[in-house]
Order: C-alpha cells, then structure tokens, then sequence
C-alpha cells in the first residue's frame, strides 16, 4: 500500500513539474483566490473589532431638565436598574458634567468665556444607562418615552450613535460581500485552470496510461498521480498565500494602527494562523482535488 | 480456459464486427487467429482482455463470464492476460529494462521483487545485453521482444499477440513466433491473431479463420487458408 502511494505521489509531483507554466498558473490563481479570502477575513475581523469598540462606547443618556430635584433622578435610576437589560445606570450631577465639560474644553478659551458669560451651571443632570446587548438600547429608549418621568426629561441622546453604527454595520457587510464575490470569481478561474491543467496532463500521459491498463495497474493507482497533483496544488498555494498574508500584515499593521489603534494585525496574524492556515489549506485542497476528480472522470477512462 | 458462447458484437453504426461466434481454447494451446483486415480478429482478442464487452453471448475466462468481473476486480483479470501489439507500445522514454519494470511497478510489486525478475524476463527472450538501450536504440524484433518480456512479467495464463509481427521483416517474423511457441512450450497459451501466411503456418498449430465477423474454419492442425 505504501509502496504505491509512494510510487504515486512521485508520478504526481512529476506531472507537477513536468506541467510547467499551466502548473504555475493554476497554482497562481488559487493563490490569489485563497489570499482575497485570507485578507477578508482579517479585514471583516478587523472592522467587527472596531465595531464591538464603538459599540461598547455607546450608551443611553437620559438628560434632565433642569428644575427635577436629584433625589427624583435618583428614583429613576433605581427603577432603571430593576429592568433585565439594564446592566448599569450612572448618575452625573449638574456639578459633575461641568467639571467634565470644563476639562474637555481647557484648551478651547472661546468655550470657556461664553461658559463664564452664561450664569450658574448650564448643564443638565444625567442619567448614563448602559445594557447587556447594543440592541437593548432601543427598549430603554421606549421604555422612558413612555415611563411616568418622561415629563421631566429634557432629551435622550442615543439615535447619534444609531445611524454612525449602522453606517458601520453596512460598510462591513459591503466589503465582506465584494471580497466573497472576489475571492469567489478567483476561486471558479483557479478551478478552471485546474480542470485544463489535469486534462492536459491525462492526455500527455495517455500512452502510459493505455499501458498501465494493458498490465492491470488498479484503477486507483492510475487515477492517484492526478489526485495527488490536485493535493500539491491546494498544498502549494495556500503556503504561498499565506506567506504573502503575512507580508501583508507586517507591513500593514502601522497604518491600520493609526485608524484602530488598539489594533495589533500582527499578534492577530499569529493568533489566528493555525486556524487561518487549515482552513486555506482545506479549501485549497479541496478545490483542487475536486476538480482533478471531475476532470479524471470526465477524461480518463479506465 | 477461454470459451465464446454466441458472441456478436456490433458496433454504434451497425457494423457487425463478430457474428454469433463459438469457441473454445484449452489450456496451454496455441491458436492463430487468421483474416484479413476487418475480417474481426482484433475485435475478438479485445473481447478476451475486457476492452470490450460483447453485444449478445457470453465471453468466458476459467469458467467466468468477463462481462460480470467488476471494474475493481478488471485489473486482477488483466494480469492474466499478457498482450503484444503491432505498435509495441514501449515507452519511448524507457529503457527495456525500466519498459518492463514499469509493468510490474504499477501493479504495486515491491522494488527487490522486479530487481530480481526483469533480468530474468529480458534474458529469455534474449535481451539481457540491451537492458538499458531506449526503444529508439532497438530494432523492431527487439522491440517487439521487450514488449513481450513486459506481457510475461506477470506470469500470466494467456499471452494475446495481435499482429506482432506486422511491423516487421519476415526473418525477424519467425523468430518471434518462435519465441512465442517457446513460451506456449513453457506452458502458457497463447492466442495469434495474423494475417501473414509464412507467420501462421511456421506455428503449424490451430488456425481459426474469421471472415467478416464469422468463423469459416477451425483445424486443429492448421495451415493459413482463405477456406
């Protein structure tokens, strides 16, 4: 058994080179095509995490007029923290988001005097509530519109935050769809490329295929020299593909780091790269020895 | 050992290439198969080595009906049939020597096994000193010889010669027909299929004639006729 699979896979890798620029053309492909796949997923992974930032920043803020009495506020904000969704509400005083607004704005002077022109404390009380799921907000937003107290709040600040997120959401989806569709055309070319190259193979080696019939050379032993070429193929571009990734992400990481800065592409290269590696390489294979098994059956008569 | 029970075989356009043939061929006989071109002798060998199935009857090889080897047992069949063609079919890129390894290789035989029995195979049919010549560097009688060490490689039952020496002069002819009926003294069949007279009658065997896709004659100590 061995000793056929040996003698076999020789054949195969001898096709492989005996195949040339068709070989070097299949393998180019699939490689193009495996490496879209490889840059949307980092790209999607990238983009998720970004969201997941912006997300966590979101929160509902109840603002309060201001002649509602803190101990008032204090009330909603107990009855706001019986509700499931809710997973913390935190309560900001008038004199709290002064000193919040006056350090935000030290360096602004033209904020700071139209601040001294306006008498007292501008600013309202508020309520920060936070929930357990982004998609919460929207029962907490509902739940105050019509919640008793409703007459003593001055303006709930989420739907800002709402459209930036979905905004996000959309872009993410639209490059995802893009690069599938990418990574998809390249995946049907490199198929294609495969298909010819086998058939091109089978029909180099018709006369010794003819001959191995002639003999009694099993079925399997003939047909494994094309499998085996569809192996290297898979085998050969998704380690190409993923050295060009890594290449990619050394030298990417200094510019997406100035966009997310808590982004590391490159701790996440190496986190990922075993599942990253046997996912093209399954893929890569896959692909191609699915298709050599389409092009032996459809040429190679045994 | 081989038995054709109302065989025919007509091909897509209706061209009745063999017509309700009956025979039988016993173990360790020679047989020639004679006709001239189209008369169906290549058709009927064919049918021996399952290359073909046949439309009506029953082809039978030790009692079994070919038509019911399953295609994963059709190799095992196959290396009990040795075949030689007016083609040699060698590898161009082989020497004798890797020609005949080839064979054995590919049917999964371990490396000392073929070390030790190519030579042996090449020294009876009288090419041990060519081994490593290419067929390019071979005469026609020699090539026809590797092509016959590659069909014996497997010790097979049956040798099926189809035209072998259609390519050749008539000396280097008999001298494979020779070598054929030395192989048949060793004891194992063989079947010919020719259209050259001096051929057929040098084996001075049985003779089954075939004329257009029917048998005419069948002498157990046969001369080439046209019956």
């Amino acid at each position: 058994m061995f000793l056929i699979l040996g003698r076999t896979f020789k054949e195969g890798i001898k096709n492989f080179v005996k195949n040339g620029l068709l070989s070097l053309a299949a393998v180019s492909v699939l490689t193009i095509s495996l490496l879209v796949g490889g840059i949307l997923f980092i790209t999607s992974e990238t983009a998720s995490q970004l969201l997941k930032d912006i997300e966590s920043k979101v929160n509902v803020t109840i603002h309060f007029k201001s002649d509602v009495e803190e101990n008032d506020i204090l009330e909603v904000k107990k009855e706001l923290e019986n509700y499931s969704e809710v997973d913390g509400v935190e309560y900001i005083s008038k004199e709290q988001a002064l000193e919040t607004f006056k350090k935000n704005n030290a360096n602004r002077p033209a904020v700071m005097q139209a601040l001294e022109v306006v008498e007292g404390n501008p600013l309202p009380a508020s309520l920060v509530v936070r929930t357990h799921d982004p998609s919460q907000y929207e029962t907490v937003v509902e739940y105050v519109a019509k919640a008793s107290f409703k007459e003593d709040v001055r303006e709930i600040n989420f739907e800002r935050h709402k459209e930036i997120i979905a905004k996000l959401v959309k872009i993410t989806s639209e490059v995802k769809k893009a690069g599938m569709v990418i990574a998809g055309f390249f995946a049907v070319v490199a198929a294609l490329l495969i298909f010819n190259t086998i058939r091109i193979a089978i029909f180099t080696h018709r006369q010794e295929i003819e001959i191995m019939r002639l003999v009694g050379a099993s079925n399997t032993y003939i047909r494994l020299p094309f499998i085996y070429e569809g192996i290297i193929y898979g085998l050969s571009s998704s380690v190409i593909s993923m050295t060009l990734l890594f290449f990619a992400v050394k030298y990417g990481t200094p510019y997406v780091s100035k966009i997310i800065p808590s982004k590391d592409l490159l701790s996440f290269y190496y986190e990922n790269i075993g599942m990253m590696f046997s996912v093209q390489l399954g893929v890569g294979i896959l692909l191609s020895v699915f298709t050599s098994i389409v092009a032996i059956r459809r040429y190679l008569k045994i | 050992m081989i038995k054709f029970e109302n065989v025919s075989k007509i091909y897509r356009d209706d061209f009745v290439a063999l017509n309700d043939i009956n025979f039988e061929i016993q173990d360790g006989e020679f047989v020639s198969i004679v006709g001239s071109s189209g008369a169906g002798k290549s058709t009927l060998l064919r049918l021996i080595y399952a290359e073909e199935q046949p439309t009506e009857g029953a082809v039978f090889f030790n009692d079994v009906p070919i038509i019911e080897i399953s295609r994963r047992k059709l190799p095992f069949h196959r290396r009990n049939i040795g075949t030689v063609f007016q083609d040699f079919k060698l590898l161009p890129k082989k020497t004798a020597y890797e020609n005949v390894a080839y064979a054995m290789e590919v049917c999964g035989a371990p490396t000392e096994e073929i070390k030790s029995d190519v030579p042996q195979i090449l020294e009876i049919v009288g090419l041990a000193d060519k081994m490593n010549k290419f067929p390019s560097q071979l005469s026609g009688g020699e090539q026809q010889r590797v092509a016959m060490a590659r069909a014996l490689i497997h010790k097979p039952m049956v040798i099926v010669a189809d035209e072998p020496t259609g390519n050749l002069d008539p000396v280097t002819s008999v001298e494979i027909v020779q070598l054929l009926l030395k192989i048949n003294k060793l004891g194992t069949t063989v079947i010919l299929a020719s259209h050259d007279k001096d051929v057929v009658n040098k084996a001075a065997k049985r003779v089954i004639v075939l004329d257009r896709g029917n048998i005419i004659c069948d002498d157990a100590k046969g001369k080439y006729k046209i019956c």
